[in-house]
């Protein structure tokens, strides 16, 4: 079977307009059972990557079901990806993709900053003919992120 | 209830004076420049945690108050802090923000200087002769640099008492958390948030406050906090527990993971005058310092620490319980980083004019007792009263 390299696009762009949407529920529906989501970034202080962020499926859904209840930045974030390559990936029907993307953050008063740029290193499945995420690693180049947010980039 | 006039809005508090802070503090920019002077360039500030440094030559850069720092482990395992400037024509020497290296060469001149900040090449340096310029005068500025407790602390001013005496038995309280094994920072964020450096040190202080923060009002009861106060403006709380479980999705943290001489569950503070803060939650420790960069501007350098050779379970568990409060991915720095800025859009615009801090629980509880102290230090060493600072 070829790979199927326009679901695992369309899989990619749908995740960060759901996420844009804050459409919880959408994104989860995007993922696997056994997903990990790290936002990782490498500090140049300690010589060391660095993990901000690791969350399974379940972990996730407790943490986006209380986004609500959180005092956060106001205003939207809207996240601009590219698909760079896509990879097969150790086990059968399952790729890497590797994207790179910046997050831009809006005011209320309609000012927009740039919020983030990274990569994105997603493990990707075929699923009874879907294509779904297994592992997204979002690899920061930016680690000045202002007063953050615990909203997933 | 009635709202206030404009003139009304311009009387301070009906409270004492030391119960309120002016508005002023946060915003003028004579009296930001004064505090570089009278604060951040004669107080002991932490600038790097050891474990940065673990090998001979290894280094930090850290621009403090925008005084820009290079720490470094000599090749005799001191640890020694320069001005990054060249002696030379002043350029700034390191820029990497940490590394090893036996010698700092300028980028401009190739001027070159060792580990101890002697200057150790000059290249054409026969054109001097003439002049007489001795390249031993030519060293590197040094500051004055002490380890307590893995942290390296630092001083601008070669006449400032010394660290002990500045401390005053604020850190004897972490003696056993901190002294006991070694520990490592895992985690190193700088962030510049758009505040008054000031507006991040209250929300170490402001024990009120934690009714802002969801995760707190659900894991945390605050009437059992005891405040201890230090001569020097140095605060520590004590006293509080968190239930970890009572937030959706998270788990209690284990007696095995607990840090040396705590218990999984406690929370306690250390705030350090002027711009430091030490908190520990049972298994995970987190250090803040701040480096103003103008009077609207301020860096939070937040590092998260943990057990030099955990296993890596251990160390993932251990920045799960890191991220869940800390870090710019977590639920509860970034809604203080928001506080701040909520603060300093109507400080710095001059629309709010005082903020009260008038809670009094016999320094217990939710206490507003931690800023009094740091506003009393404050208003000591700026020769300025926090509540009137420009005399008006
Ligand atoms: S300024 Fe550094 S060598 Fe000239
Ligand atoms: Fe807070």
């Amino acid at each position: 079977m070829s790979a199927p390299f326009e679901d695992i696009r369309a899989l990619i762009y749908r995740a960060s307009l759901t996420l844009d949407r804050e459409d919880w529920i959408g994104f989860l529906a995007l993922c696997a059972a056994d997903f990990r989501y790290l936002i990782t970034a490498y500090s140049p202080e300690l010589r060391k990557r660095m993990i901000w962020f690791d969350h399974d499926l379940e972990s996730l859904k407790a943490l986006l079901d209380m986004v609500p209840q959180h005092l956060r930045r106001h205003g939207t974030l809207l996240r601009h990806v590219s698909v760079g390559m896509i990879e097969p990936a150790g086990s059968p029907d399952c790729y890497t993709v590797t994207s790179t993307f910046q997050c831009l953050h809006t005011e209320l008063d309609g000012t927009t900053r740039l919020y983030a740029v990274g990569r994105y290193i997603d493990t990707v499945t075929m699923s009874d003919g879907r294509v779904l995420f297994l592992g997204r690693d979002t690899q920061l180049e930016t680690r000045d992120l202002g007063i953050g947010s615990h909203v997933p980039l | 209830m009635a709202s206030r006039t404009a003139a009304q809005w311009q009387q301070p508090p009906a409270v004492p004076d030391t119960h309120y802070v002016s508005g002023n503090v946060y915003s003028d920019p004579q009296i930001f420049a004064e505090e570089r002077d009278k604060i951040f360039g004669r107080t002991w500030t932490i600038a790097a945690h050891e474990s940065e440094l673990p090998n001979p030559f290894d280094f930090r850069t850290y621009d403090y108050a925008n005084t820009p720092l290079v720490i470094v482990r000599g090749g005799d395992g001191r640890v020694r802090t320069f001005i990054n400037a060249c002696s030379h024509r002043g350029a700034k020497l390191v820029n990497e923000p940490g590394g090893n290296a036996k010698t700092f060469t300028c980028f401009y001149h190739f001027w070159s200087y060792n580990s101890e900040g002697a200057c150790v090449g000059i290249p054409k340096s026969e054109a001097y002769d003439q002049v007489g310029l001795d390249p031993s005068k030519c060293g590197l500025r040094e500051v004055r640099t002490e380890v307590r407790l893995g942290l390296v602390f630092v001083n601008l001013d070669d006449a400032a008492p010394g660290l002990d005496s500045f401390l005053s038995g604020a850190l004897d309280t972490f003696q056993s958390v901190m002294g006991t094994g070694e520990l490592e920072v895992f985690h190193f964020q700088r962030s510049v948030i758009r505040a008054n450096w000031k507006a991040w040190v209250e929300t170490n202080m402001d024990a009120y406050h934690t009714i802002m923060h969801v995760v707190l009002r659900k894991t945390q009861v605050d009437s059992t906090r005891v405040i201890t106060t230090y001569p020097g403006g140095h605060l520590s709380t004590d006293g509080v527990k968190a239930s970890y479980t009572n937030y959706k999705g998270w788990g209690d943290r284990s007696q095995a993971m607990a840090l040396p001489g705590s218990a999984p569950d406690d929370l306690r503070v250390g705030n350090l005058f002027p711009n430091s803060a030490i908190l520990i939650r049972g298994t995970v420790m987190r250090i803040d310092v701040l480096s103003p960069i103008s009077p609207h501007e301020t860096a939070v350098e937040s590092r998260g620490i943990g057990i030099k050779g955990d296993s890596d379970a251990n160390r993932l568990t251990r920045i799960k319980h890191h991220n869940q409060y800390w870090g710019p991915f977590s639920r509860n720095w970034p809604e203080d980083a928001y506080a701040a800025e909520a603060c300093e859009k109507t400080f710095s615009t001059g629309a709010a004019k005082y903020q009260i801090i008038a809670r009094e629980e016999n320094m217990r509880g939710q206490d507003d007792g931690m800023m009094r102290v740091f506003y009393a230090e404050w208003s000591r060493r700026m020769g300025r009263p926090a509540h009137n600072p420009l005399n008006r």
